[in-house]
């Protein structure tokens, strides 16, 4: 599994761990029931404190995300296919917002931001297309 | 049991001259702290207090509840400690090192010593004085944590070492964190190691503990507000407000460092000082470190 982190970009570690898992569960790279690394290796790999990896499991788990087995490797929960399509609009919403914001701070009109946004997927289309 | 508990601790060396003026501070076992401050902020002189191996003017220090003046042995025993400035004997042989730590500590794990050792890839039968520095550092951080410590003290451990020596060195104390759950008190200027390795963060300056924050606190609870030059007067009004920390004065805007989240800090703005158009923001330890110790307050 991809997770790599930045601990000088300013957001706090375990949710750079937390936002991946989720990331990766939207985009269908982790599925229902796959496993994910111990606590231990995944913290000596990323170089982080290990209770920086546990806290972003145990909200995850929290959140319903993960599911935790006695004496076993965490897994991805048995979500459905709706739940990951719902999770799926919550990144976008997400990533979304940030580029609202930066838009209420330049002063950019609301059509004007959804030109910008329109364009772009049409682009993004033509480039597949080509 | 609080692993290590400072209270009013005063220090100077020369009179009228201040290291550590009324420091209060304590650490709960299997906490990480990272220690930071400008050189000279007296990070080394509060190591020192704790092991004993200085003695503060005023206030009081417990180690493991013990007083580290008057029970030295019964507290070193458990503390595990790391200098940038260690000197180990450089005629001795590294196995005649860790020879001389296992007589020292009972606690002493040959098993553990043996798996470092080969880790970190030194030979038994070098002289100290032929080590690299990355060698001898990690020589030192041996003989720190096969008594397997419960309380590991580093003062600025990764000093002088290339990018992959610190981080085999982070990995190490990593380790030893997961498998024994040891308490870990560090000084660096690397912040990107602190924001790594520390679960909180406990900041000197002035002669006092200016911030004592989680990690994850520090990067969401905290901000640095960009706030325009006019009108006269911006930088000492803010100083002004409780919630800052600190001011610096560029050419650009006036940074201000504030203890709460940046929707915050520009409502308190606006309030305040009746500037709307200041800019606020999360930001990452060093751009932080710098806005203070840089600043003024």
């Amino acid at each position: 599994m991809l997770i790599v982190v930045d601990p000088s970009s300013g957001v706090p570690v375990f949710r750079q761990v937390m936002d991946q898992v989720r990331f990766h569960i939207a985009s269908g790279l982790l599925r229902p029931g796959d496993e994910l690394p111990a606590t231990r290796a995944l913290s000596a790999e990323l170089g982080v404190n290990p209770m920086t990896i546990s806290k972003a499991y145990n909200l995850l788990e929290r959140d319903g995300v993960l599911t935790r087995r006695p004496g076993k490797p965490l897994v991805v929960a048995a979500l459905d296919a709706a739940t990951i399509e719902l999770e799926k609009i919550e990144q976008m919403r997400a990533s979304l917002a940030e580029a609202v914001r930066v838009a209420r701070q330049l002063d950019v009109p609301s059509e004007e931001a959804l030109k910008i946004y329109g364009e772009l997927l049409q682009g993004e289309a033509e480039e597949e297309q080509s | 049991m609080t692993i290590l508990e400072m209270r009013d601790i005063h220090r100077s060396f020369e009179p009228g001259v201040p290291v550590l003026e009324g420091v209060d501070f304590s650490v709960d076992p299997g906490e990480v702290v990272g220690l930071l401050g400008r050189n000279g902020a007296g990070k080394t002189t509060l190591l020192h207090i704790a092991m004993g191996m200085l003695h503060q003017q005023g206030g009081s220090v417990k180690v493991f509840g013990l007083d580290p003046h008057r029970q030295p042995v019964d507290v070193k025993r458990r503390i595990g400690f790391v200098s940038e400035n260690q000197i180990l004997p450089g005629f001795l042989k590294v196995h005649e090192v860790i020879e001389l730590h296992r007589s020292l500590f009972p606690s002493w794990d040959d098993h553990m010593s043996r798996e470092l050792a080969e880790r970190f890839h030194i030979r038994p039968k070098a002289r100290i004085k032929t080590l690299s520095k990355g060698q001898a550092r990690q020589v030192a951080l041996l003989c720190a944590l096969c008594h397997k410590p419960e309380l590991l003290l580093l003062d600025e451990p990764a000093g002088g070492l290339d990018a992959l020596a610190r981080r085999e060195f982070l990995e190490t104390s990593i380790q030893a964190l997961s498998d024994t759950g040891t308490t870990i008190v560090f000084s660096s200027h690397y912040l990107s190691d602190v924001e790594r390795l520390a679960g909180r963060v406990v900041m000197l300056h002035a002669s006092r503990v200016l911030i004592d924050n989680s990690i994850d606190e520090l990067h969401e609870s905290f901000s640095i507000a960009l706030v325009p030059h006019r009108p006269q007067g911006t930088s000492g009004a803010l100083l002004a407000l409780p919630e800052c920390l600190g001011v610096r004065v560029r050419s650009d805007a006036v940074h201000a460092v504030f203890r709460i989240d940046p929707d915050d800090a520009c409502a308190l703005i606006t309030e305040k000082l009746g500037i709307t158009d200041a800019l606020c923001r999360t930001a990452g330890l060093e751009e932080m470190f710098i806005e203070i110790a840089g600043g003024e307050r």
